[in-house]
């Protein structure tokens, strides 16, 4: 048992840079937004207007689910806190599930443990409870985060579990998936296929009359369902936890069946050559990363078509000019169109294609890791234009990514008759490009400093700037202070005008940061794993 | 002599690491150099400060007369380098990896490729991630020599490959050999080195304890002299540059670096019936360099 044990802590030390990361943020959140509440509506008046305002606002709840009661601290947390953090935690499941179950794997290291005294099934198990130490530590964070900020200790824990309840659910999914992919990518592929159509069936549910019954297909309404603060309905735990055990277990009676290093989807390990895009290094880097492109620009497709079909029927709830002005403290603007719902909307695709930024770096990253670059490099293969050439790939896929997800949200409108304009569509799509470059300049800039750490702290600047954007207002933080996240600068085109000069700026960092990491690149060792 | 490789005074620290300290060297044209040193002395440092991969913390690095840090695409030119660890693109099969290497190079020996693919036996349509080590390590040596590029740097390109293969390997650098090609062959397997190579260099702890060809490092090095007695081995006196072992009952086998005379010496007070001296082979060079002294002190 000793063996399995120092299994599950190796696999719990690895992905510390993750499990820190994502605690510190699930802390903070839980913690600023009762905070932020206390503070925005002291009385009971302020917390009418508030519920006023976004009782029926379908756009806010694209961000954070189904609101049952916003009158008291503890309601507006659950709806806050548990509908925004339980989307992370499903993610942080996925990726500690892959991470533990496939990548090991894929490296080839889990031979080298099943080739030693442990079995199978208490490898398999030693993964598990390595994912379940990151998930308690998960549900801490944010219980402390709650009763930190004075709610009743009860209600806290019960909120805590409610919203890592998802937890589970996705680490199954991704051990499924882990099963089923021979790749480490294929793998994180499938499994965030399977969270964005989760979020995209909450979203529906959320947002469409008549379609509320759409949560209970979905692990991440079931969180909801759950109604902390709001009644507490403890029985439908069942759900997840028999959700989780069938994966779970189906998983592992998978993974104790199959070849070591396989997955059940067959991989073609031959074929004739095909000779395209064997020209240069950034056209094979084109060639290796076209089918995870593929991945994102279905999900973000996808994503936005639904978002356009749903943009007029989620109607428009009546906001007073006196409200507006609270709204916009939190980031929001007044839905009184399609259009306006469709750019609130579209904060999602910034994030989306941020990330898709980052996920280029790490890419990058892992050619250097896995030391091909050694052999590129010698080459007559001048680094500069190497990394040059991956983040003009990148950059095109952000364009892309942006401009697909503005067209298709058209389309979708359109065999609506929304009313919503193709020009103003591509705006919008157009306007997730200066915050996802700058992003990608600064990600290369993380890469060219400290390779080991720069996609992470890619990933780490997006997730924080954005969470800073949600909630630094909430806090009341100062003008300058919430003016370090990109965030805050994008309008919410196409309901709000484009910024030219907030884009003018990110896009000049953008090539600042960018041009400096080609410099930094070229003057640095390159750096195994 | 023109130099196809040259370095000089090149040293690399990691933190407080040392890996190489003032390595001079240099490589002749059509030279094939032996690159000797155990696990952690300091090869793969050198062979990547060679290439500009990594920077020197002093010193500098040249191949053919161009600096390989500062002008690292142009010293690129006419080298090919066969990495240590096998890693290459899993998803591409061997032969797109050959087209997608030759194409960066800028050109590659399409005959000799079909050639030395037959001779190393290698199933040029298998994607890589399918193959195992010995096989990745084949399709690099296949991309390298096929490139007919003056300068080879071979980073211990045999690990996993078979004794045949090990064959088939020689006589690929024994044609580029013919060719002119230069080639820097980084290695611990002796007898390959010894089989292969005009000259030798052997490292350690980062820093270059000797080099010459074997001749030379023959001649500098240790002789080991058997001695039979004619009764029970005697305990001989503690001596100068001479280490003395047990070799079987009546034996002993003493390692002699310099003079033999006070072996000599000491050897006419027994009665000795039978001493025979051989030259030593490079691997009792090679073990003579490292157990010569305490590490610790040895800097």
């Amino acid at each position: 048992m000793s063996a399995a044990s120092a299994i599950a802590r190796r696999a719990f030390a690895d992905s510390r840079a993750r499990n820190v990361s994502f605690t510190l943020l699930f802390a903070l959140v839980s913690y600023a937004n009762v905070v932020g509440y206390r503070n925005t509506y002291p009385t009971l008046k302020d917390r009418l207007g508030f519920a006023h305002a976004f009782g029926g606002n379908a756009s806010i709840r694209l961000f954070y689910g189904e609101p049952y009661d916003l009158l008291t601290v503890g309601g507006y947390s659950a709806w806050r806190v548990g509908g925004l953090l339980s989307i992370f935690a499903a993610m942080w499941g996925l990726l500690a599930a892959v991470r533990a179950l496939r990548a090991e794997e894929d490296a080839g290291r889990q031979e080298l443990v099943l080739a030693g005294t442990v079995g199978r099934r208490a490898a398999y198990l030693a993964a598990l409870a390595a994912i379940g130490a990151g998930w308690a530590a998960l549900w801490l964070a944010i219980f402390l985060g709650l009763v930190g900020a004075r709610l009743p200790v009860g209600g806290s824990a019960y909120l805590a579990l409610a919203t890592v309840a998802v937890v589970p659910v996705f680490a199954g999914i991704a051990a499924l998936a882990s099963q089923i992919a021979p790749t480490r990518r294929l793998a994180l592929e499938l499994s965030s296929g399977a969270l964005v159509v989760a979020l995209l069936l909450r979203v529906i549910a959320d947002t469409s009359s008549g379609l509320g019954w759409l949560r209970w297909t979905t692990p991440l309404g079931w969180s909801e369902e759950l109604r902390p603060f709001t009644g507490s309905h403890a029985r439908v735990l069942l759900l997840p936890i028999l959700a989780a055990t069938t994966l779970l277990v189906g998983a592992g009676l998978i993974a104790f069946r199959r070849d070591v290093g396989n997955g059940l989807l067959d991989r073609s390990d031959s074929g004739p050559p095909r000779p395209r895009l064997l020209s240069s290094p950034t056209a094979l880097a084109l060639r290796d990363e076209r089918g995870s492109f593929a991945g994102w620009l279905l999900g973000t497709g996808f994503f936005a078509f639904v978002i356009g079909l749903i943009s007029k029927s989620v109607s428009s709830a009546g906001i007073s000019g006196a409200l507006q002005h609270r709204l916009q403290r939190l980031g929001a603007i007044s839905i009184t169109r399609p259009s306006g719902y469709i750019g609130l909307t579209f904060l999602f695709f910034v994030l989306a294609v941020s990330l898709f930024a980052c996920s280029q770096i790490g890419a990058a990253r892992r050619e250097e890791a896995e030391e091909r670059l050694e052999t590129l490099f010698a080459l007559p293969v001048d680094r500069r234009r190497w990394l040059a050439g991956r983040l003009l790939l990148a950059s095109g896929g952000v364009a892309v990514l942006g401009l697909a997800a503005g067209v298709l949200a058209w389309v979708g409108a359109a065999t609506q008759s929304a009313g919503v304009p193709l020009t103003s569509m591509l705006e919008a799509g157009a306007n997730c490009l200066p915050v996802a470059l700058l992003f990608l300049g600064v990600g290369a800039l993380a890469f060219a400093l400290v390779p080991r750490a720069g996609a992470g702290l890619a990933y780490g600047l997006v997730a924080v700037a954005f969470v800073w954007q949600l909630f630094g207002g909430l806090l009341g933080a100062p003008r300058w202070l919430l003016d370090l996240s990109p965030f805050q600068h994008v309008g919410l085109v196409p309901a709000q005008p484009f910024r030219g000069t907030a884009a003018a700026v990110m896009l000049a960092l953008a090539a600042l940061a960018a041009l400096s990491s080609l410099w930094a690149f070229r003057r640095r060792d390159l750096t195994g794993v | 002599m023109r130099p196809a490789l040259r370095a000089e005074g090149l040293s690399k620290s990691y933190g407080r690491t040392v890996a190489l300290d003032a390595l001079d060297l240099a490589v002749g044209e059509g030279e094939v150099y032996g690159y000797l040193g155990p696990n952690g002395s300091g090869k793969t440092t050198t062979i990547r400060l060679l290439l500009g991969l990594h920077r020197p913390t002093a010193g500098r690095a040249e191949l053919f007369g161009i600096d390989a840090w500062h002008d690292a695409v142009a010293a690129h030119r006419r080298v090919a380098y066969v990495a240590g660890e096998p890693f290459l693109w899993p998803s591409l099969t061997s032969a797109e990896t050959f087209d997608f290497l030759a194409r960066v190079r800028g050109g590659s020996d399409a005959a000799y490729r079909e050639q030395l693919t037959e001779r190393f036996q290698l199933d040029d349509s298998k994607r890589v991630r399918a193959l195992s080590k010995g096989n990745r390590q084949k399709v690099q040596l296949v991309a390298a020599f096929a490139s007919r590029a003056d300068l080879l740097i071979l980073d211990e390109p045999t690990s996993g490959l078979d004794p045949l293969m090990e064959v088939a390997f020689r006589e690929t650098v024994r044609e580029a050999k013919e060719r002119g090609q230069t080639i820097f062959l980084s290695s611990h397997i002796l007898s390959e080195v010894e089989a292969l190579c005009d000259r030798v260099g052997i490292l350690r702890e980062g820093r270059l304890v000797d080099e010459g060809t074997l001749t030379e490092l023959r001649h500098l090095s240790a002789q080991t002299i058997e001695v039979t007695f004619g009764g029970p081995a005697p305990r001989l006196p503690a001596l100068p540059g001479i280490s003395v072992a047990v070799a079987g009952a009546n034996a002993l086998r003493c390692e002699v670096s310099g003079s033999i005379a006070p072996l000599l010496e000491a050897l006419a007070e027994h009665r000795v019936l039978a001493l025979s001296t051989r030259e030593p082979s490079l691997e009792e060079i090679f073990l003579h360099h490292y157990e010569r002294s305490d590490p610790r002190v040895g800097r």
